[in-house]
């Protein structure tokens, strides 16, 4: 088969997917160093940029297959056709686009599968899925991930304030988890980038061999491997600003020390999957551990109105990008007409997504109003009993 | 199904290796501020965060505060106590360290 227009439209969307993933994940490992004033916001982004772009260049190894076994290909299995691949891609596009508006931080890979397995059960048929993959690959991981590194998060948390506890009225040296918190973010940052980068390199590598262009077994072309740290890295440098207001301000308020142990248990928690194998979604640990951090240090409250909402959001991203996904499908089954469609129909959709974000802007600029307002108001320090209602003012 | 020996075995690495950075890092500000040098490092931009002290614990405070008062530090002990953050500070270098190594498959690939 030649350079046919399907898989250049797979290619483009799926540096286009690479970006998205890129912007929905800065919050993972910056919403907390931004949140403490650790790093100027600009600063934050430009670093997880940086670590994204290298991390992508220093790990290339492709996996075997697309859906690392959730959809049955390969040997004995189904094929997957760039149209599958294709329709995948809008409906996981779609979505993250979708949370990103809503400011949820919502896990990449699983928007890839969700949109892959819509797309194979219209396109294949629904015996091409491995369901009990997806049950111990994706559904049970999400569950425990969080409350995993939440536990942990939580205990580094208590630690951190234990050990540097002083006597009231002097100097706790807290401040100083700032510099700490620049390299524990780092690390997620660059984990991030050997991770996430990977997968879209994957899928061209796997698209361009499945069209007969690139040899079987081969590694990704180095036109594919840059273009792909490239996208995430500008990804992440646009920052989703609105996903970096959730994680960092949303769910609760943040200092240095729950910071530091937040981001210290994020890492150690996927650098510990990655090697142990047992995959856990950054997004997911990264979420959990501020979660943890905030029950960890006394005075300071969750907002769990907002963490459901997150945690509605992770329940929905397989089976919503799997309708769409699976919706695309449907129109690509058509031919041409259906594929012109499909992109039409998916640019009017991500055209109407942005005019609504325009509406509610966050960006660097307005992420600390709110702080602004705090230079003015003096805060009281002297102790007091905390009642309900001023437990809930502090929340506000 | 889920392959649960691996799941523990990751839950318990990040548990104590969070644990001990956590620590680490802690202590070493810890014997900094005991040592009178107290980090100051000013946000890059004011945020937002408020602690309440409850009653109880401002008493408990105040009391360790009257108890380390009746007993301060000699030139020595703030020596050690200096360089003993500087380790700590070192251990926490070398655990990012390992981090980048974990992450970079080149490195131990």
């Amino acid at each position: 088969m030649d350079f046919t227009l399907i898989v250049a439209l797979v290619i483009a969307l799926a540096l286009i997917f690479d970006f998205t993933n890129g912007f929905h994940d800065t919050a993972n490992a910056m919403a907390t160093p931004i949140a403490t004033g650790a790093m100027r916001p600009r600063v934050a982004v430009g670093l997880a940029a940086i670590l994204n772009l290298v991390g992508a260049f220093l790990s290339t190894e492709v996996a075997k297959t697309i859906s690392g076994g959730i959809i049955k290909e390969g040997d004995g299995g189904v094929q997957i056709t760039p149209e599958i691949i294709f329709a995948g891609l809008i409906g996981a596009i779609v979505w993250n686009l979708l949370t990103w508006l809503r400011g949820l931080p919502s896990s990449s890979s699983h928007a890839l599968f969700g949109g892959l397995i819509g797309a194979t059960i219209i396109g294949i048929g629904s015996q091409a899925v491995a369901y009990d993959v997806v049950l111990a690959k994706v559904i049970l991981p999400a569950l425990i991930a969080p409350l995993t590194v939440g536990v942990v998060a939580f205990l580094a948390t208590r630690l951190a304030y234990f050990i540097t506890r002083r006597d009231s009225g002097k100097a706790d040296g807290r401040g100083g988890f700032r510099y700490a918190q620049i390299f524990s973010s780092s690390l997620v940052a660059l984990a991030h980038g050997t991770n996430d980068a990977q997968k879209t390199m994957g899928v061209i590598t796997l698209t361009l061999i499945a069209s007969g262009m690139q040899d079987v077994g081969t590694g990704p072309q180095p036109w594919v491997i840059i273009a792909c740290a490239v996208a995430i890295a500008i990804g992440t440098y646009s920052g989703g600003w609105r996903i970096i207001l959730t994680m960092g301000r949303g769910l609760t308020a943040i200092k240095p020390a729950q910071g530091f142990a937040a981001e210290t248990s994020t890492a150690a928690t996927i650098l510990a999957s990655s090697h142990l194998g047992f995959a856990l979604s950054t997004t997911q640990v990264a979420s959990g551990s501020v979660i943890g951090s905030g029950m960890g240090r006394r005075g300071s409250t969750v907002r769990w109105g907002m963490a459901g909402q997150i945690v509605l959001g992770w329940v929905l991203t397989l089976p919503a990008s799997a309708i769409m996904g699976a919706f695309a499908a449907g129109l690509a089954l058509l031919g041409p007409i259906g594929i012109v469609l499909d992109l039409v129909l998916g640019s009017l959709l991500v055209a109407l997504l942005f005019r609504r974000s325009r509406a509610t802007r966050v960006t660097h600029d307005n992420l600390h109003d709110i702080d602004d307002a705090g230079r003015v108001v003096k805060i009281r320090k002297t102790p007091r009993k905390v009642s309900r209602t001023d437990r809930k003012k502090v929340a506000l | 199904m889920i392959d649960w020996a691996a799941f523990f075995v990751v839950a318990f690495a990040s548990l104590v290796s969070s644990a001990v950075v956590v620590s680490l890092y802690s202590l070493g500000l810890r014997l900094l501020t005991t040592a009178g040098r107290v980090p100051v490092v000013e946000p890059a931009e004011f945020t937002g965060a408020i602690t309440v002290l409850t009653p109880k614990r401002a008493a408990k405070e105040a009391k360790r505060a009257r108890k380390a008062a009746a007993t301060p530090l000699t030139r020595g002990q703030k020596k050690a106590a200096v360089l003993g953050a500087y380790a700590c500070f070192v251990l926490c270098a070398g655990a990012v360290i390992f981090g980048v190594y974990l992450i970079v498959p080149a490195l131990h690939g």
